[in-house]
């Protein structure tokens, strides 16, 4: 791939096809929803109509009399028996106010959408039918939208109790700020302001709880990134031990943060399971699923520069519109934007607040990015906002102000350190592959014809291998290694696949390091019950801990294999080579399988040196993180900095503001790569989102609260005519102490790759002296955007 | 339901070569007969409105969202769902070979749409065009791959089935 080749002959390096993939494309794979017990009963939620209420009484009579409908349950009777959902990230850990939030509402309802109380039934559309029989009285209160108004004095209180409509406020940053700014030629201001948005999996949430009472125990099939630590949070709501919960994740359809926990409906299904003795299963719908937001902030960044492009200092206090509180960990987003400034660039001159700030609006959750999308989007608006009122080429001005490959690792002023890169090399790659030379000259000869082609970069640096001390989002992992008396392999990992691939990636980074052909692996994922102690799916890490961790699982395996081979052959272990299950030594040859079995069956001759089982369990924790602060009390919670480069070349329509995408690069460093074919299709779905946000996707609400966006037609996705060609490339920096130098592949993209988009939007315009710093891009934003710079510069000529 | 209290339709079809005799209340949609009633899961459900098509199947040759279809409308028609695409002895298409080997999805949950769109598409026209491609595939939400792959994909088949590698079972 790229410049480099393959390190080995091994799997390693090479685009297999994926080992699970055979079963989704026959439509075999079981995703959750496809799920059905004996005796299985049917949740539906009634959800509160409005933004804030008191709850002054719940009639269910009506709703009990349906035919079929088995329990009806409100907030007051869950109370009894099951206590509030634990944070996934305790705004408590660090220094923030930290909300009760319960599974279904208690007396008061702080959003659109809260649980309110729920029906089972004995099927899904008696269910429905019977919430609708559910009587409420409700008493609306004025609720709180925006999230300046919600730091008004005269603000109604989102959270009853609270003193301020705020979790927290968080200062990011160093340096000497002021002389900075006083010393610079200009302070060029950039107000970015970043909409509501969401991930948005095409498999919705499920979940199907299971309780046996013989065992007093249960089991949780679910859409799960993180099984183990939910395990965790179900515990403590259910009041069980965590012994007596299994939770179980299924292929999973997509996730993308969505399907991190902290949900009301995970612990509601299992109580109700409980409760009934019978299984319940509650499929949510896509309405549902667009009530989960993140990513609306707004930013007010100052860039100090000089009039040669050097940025001086950076400023930015920034708001965080959170909504309402909730246990998922949506709202530490906002806390890694600010933590991931000032992004790529050297500037050591830094004051960054966060302000997270919540309000009416239904919760976030963790969005793909997970902040640091948000971070790549103000930054690179605001230095093409720079460059623009400099007179400088954007490209230029990046590359003056990069930090230099040679200057890693590298402090960051707020305490993160970058492992390695080569921003520049980067940056020039994803303009070379693009031919961004060429498409300079296509602009300028497109607007000789009246046409407007821009030509946008995008930068975005993305840590991985998120950890964050004193919460269950840790750092390490672990994996199993089992080799059967018949030389099959069967991984056990505690990371999980929301569908990208990375068993298949750990899988041949198994059976290189054992020595096997890859088609003898299996991997299991997302058990509690089965898999080693983990963490799940999150922040690219799946192949960096899973696969390191198995990786040295392998290795203790293959120890014992080669062992009993060299008895059996009667030659010493040094001479003794093991690869696509072929053991050799000099010129003799023994078969996997028979040494395999000669370990289970001979433990007291030639297998005698070994213990076995033929079966490992490591642990992988990468190093660079540092939880324990420094002198000025920052940490640095990530292992490695992934980053990427992206150029967007887009036309515009200025009789209709219509934007159209023709080309589209990217130069990716996450280290080096295991499967080519994979880490292109991260690369690739992360720009679909990235133009997604930049161009239309956008959650709505209207004055008082209430959610506009239900559907598909609402919230306006990527089809595949609006994603352009995708030229990738890699340019590869290993991280020094990480497996196989990885950084983590799954989550970047998304924030590079619509500044980008934003960024080729206003090249296109600048004709117009257009400048939108506000997403989405619709065709009629632009279109006003044109409009309004017509008439602030009548003077301008523009074709 | 026991009590045959609603409204139901006795329907004639044959999903994936198979006939099935179906007395079918009014209200059903066929993504719920084909999961609920035919453990036919491999259609799924994404959204219930039509938009994603993650429930497409093939009624009578042309693509159709299961979900917005009421299966009781549906008599004497002929229903391909993605299980229908393997042969009996689980060798895959050369349609589904080639996603596979292309990372034509990833996380799998859109693939009915995208395959049964794609055999229309090539049933109707086997030298597509890239617009063609993507106004067949124009009515399926993918999340995961951003689309390069999928493309990729459809033109594999396309390369495959004119060498003559077997075409996708009936």
């Amino acid at each position: 791939m790229g410049d480099q080749k393959p390190e080995t002959e091994g799997y390693v390096g090479q685009s297999v096809r994926t080992i699970e993939g055979r079963a989704p494309i026959m439509g075999k794979a079981t995703y959750t929803n496809d799920i059905n017990f004996p005796g299985q009963l049917h949740a539906h939620i009634l959800r509160s109509p409005h933004a804030a209420a008191n709850i002054k009484s719940i009639d269910t009579s009506g709703a009990e009399k349906v035919a079929g409908v088995v329990r009806v349950v409100t907030g007051a009777q869950a109370a009894e028996y099951i206590d509030p959902i634990p944070h996934y990230i305790d705004p408590a850990v660090f220094g923030g106010r930290s909300a009760t939030i319960r599974c279904l509402a208690l007396d008061h309802v702080w959003c659109f959408g809260q649980p309110v109380a729920v029906v089972v039934a004995e099927d899904k559309r008696t269910a429905r039918y019977a919430v609708s029989r559910i009587v409420v009285d409700y008493e609306v209160t004025t609720p709180v939208i925006d999230a300046e108004d919600a730091l008004k004095d005269d603000s109604p209180m989102v959270v009853p109790g609270w003193d301020a409509n705020m979790i927290m406020q968080i200062p990011f940053g160093g340096g000497d700020v002021a002389k900075a700014f006083s010393s610079a030629d200009r302070v060029v201001k950039t107000d970015v302001k970043v909409h509501r948005f969401s991930t948005q999996p095409i498999e919705t949430r499920t979940y199907n709880a299971v309780y046996e009472a013989g065992t007093e125990s249960l089991t949780l099939y679910g859409t799960v990134q993180n099984p183990h630590p939910l395990r965790h949070v179900l515990s403590k709501i259910l009041r069980m031990p965590e012994n007596k919960i299994r939770v179980h994740a299924p292929v999973i359809g997509g996730a993308f943060g969505m399907k991190m926990h902290g949900h009301p409906e995970e612990g509601l299904v299992c109580f109700l399971s409980k409760l009934i003795g019978q299984p319940v299963q509650w499929v949510e719908d896509r309405e549902e699923c667009l009530l989960i937001g993140a990513r609306e902030q707004v930013h007010s960044v100052e860039l100090a520069v000089t009039k040669d492009g050097m940025i001086l200092g950076l400023r930015d206090h920034y708001l965080a519109n959170t909504g309402a509180p909730s246990s998922c960990p949506g709202w530490g987003m906002a806390m890694l934007t600010g933590l991931t400034m000032p992004g790529p660039y050297s500037v050591q001159n830094l004051d960054v607040q966060l302000s997270a700030v919540v309000t009416n609006k239904p919760g976030w959750n963790a969005s793909r990015g997970y902040g640091k999308e948000v971070t790549a989007l103000a930054l690179e608006l605001s230095v093409d906002n720079a460059a623009r009122e400099l007179g400088l080429d954007p490209v230029d001005m990046r590359i003056k102000n990069f930090i230099k490959k040679d200057q890693f690792p590298y402090d960051s002023p707020t305490g993160l350190i970058y492992d390695s890169g080569d921003y520049e090399g980067v940056m020039r790659k994803a303009m070379d592959i693009i031919g961004y030379e060429d498409w300079k000259k296509q602009q300028e000869e497109a607007r000789e014809e009246g046409r407007y082609i821009g030509i946008g970069v995008g930068f975005e640096l993305t840590p991985e291998g998120g950890t964050l001390p004193g919460t269950l989002v840790a750092g390490y992992d672990s994996s199993t290694v089992r080799v059967a008396p018949d030389g099959s392999v069967r991984i056990l990992t505690g990371v999980t696949t929301p569908g990208s691939g990375n068993p298949t990636g750990i899988a041949q980074i198994v059976a290189d390091e054992l020595g096997v052909r890859l088609d003898t692996i299996e991997v299991v994922q997302g058990d509690t019950t089965t898999c080693p102690y983990g963490f799940g799916n999150s922040s690219g890490r799946s192949t960096i801990v899973g696969g390191g961790s198995a990786a040295k699982a392998a290795i203790e395996v293959r120890e014992k294999i080669i062992k009993v081979a060299a008895a059996l052959m009667e030659v010493g272990e040094s001479s003794v080579t093991m690869k696509d299950g072929i053991i050799v030594s000099g010129d003799k040859t023994i078969g996997l399988e028979e040494v395999c079995y000669a370990c289970y069956t001979r433990a007291y001759d030639v297998g005698s040196v070994i213990d076995p089982p033929l079966e490992a369990t490591a642990m992988f924790k990468p190093g660079l993180v540092r939880h324990t602060p420094n002198e000025k009390g920052q940490i640095n919670p990530y292992p490695s900095y992934s980053n990427a480069a992206y150029v967007a070349i887009s036309e515009v329509d200025v009789n209709t503001g219509e934007v159209k995408l023709l080309k589209f690069s990217v130069a990716h460093d996450c280290g080096n790569v295991i499967n080519p074919i994979l880490v292109e299709g991260q690369a690739c779905g992360a720009i679909m989102f990235g133009i997604g946000a930049a161009m239309a996707e956008n959650i709505t609400f209207d004055e008082n609260g209430r959610q506009l966006t239900k559907n598909f037609m609402d919230y306006v996705m990527p089809r595949i005519g609006d994603v352009p060609p995708i030229t990738l490339a890699h340019h590869d920096s290993p991280n020094p102490v990480n497996y196989k130098g990885l950084k983590g592949a799954g989550e970047a993209g998304v924030g590079g790759s619509a500044a980008a988009v934003v960024n080729s939007v206003n090249n296109a315009l600048s004709p117009f002296g257009v400048m939108m710093t506000e997403t989405p891009l619709t065709a009629p934003r632009v279109w006003s955007a044109i409009q309004e710079a017509k008439k602030a510069q009548p003077q301008r000529k523009v074709a | 339901m026991e009590d045959m209290l609603e409204d139901t339709v006795l329907v004639n079809l044959r999903i994936n070569g198979r006939l099935h005799e179906l007395e079918i209340p009014a209200h059903k949609s066929l993504l719920d007969l084909l999961r609920e009633d035919l453990n036919l899961t491999g259609t799924h459900m994404g959204c219930m409105t039509g938009h994603c098509g993650a429930c497409t199947v093939s009624i009578d040759g042309r693509v159709a969202k299961s979900c917005i279809t009421l299966a009781a409308t549906l008599g004497r028609a002929k229903i391909t769902t993605i299980e229908g695409l393997t042969q009996d002895d689980g060798t895959l298409s050369a349609l589904q070979q080639a996603f596979w080997d292309n990372a034509g999805f990833q996380c799998g949950y859109c693939a009915p749409g995208m395959l049964l769109c794609t055999v229309e598409l090539l049933e109707t026209n086997p030298d597509p065009s890239d617009a063609d491609i993507d106004t067949a595939l124009a009515g399926n939400l993918c999340r995961c791959t951003g689309y390069q792959s999928i493309r990729r994909a459809v033109k594999a088949a396309i390369t495959t089935t004119k060498e003559g590698a077997p075409q996708a079972a009936e």
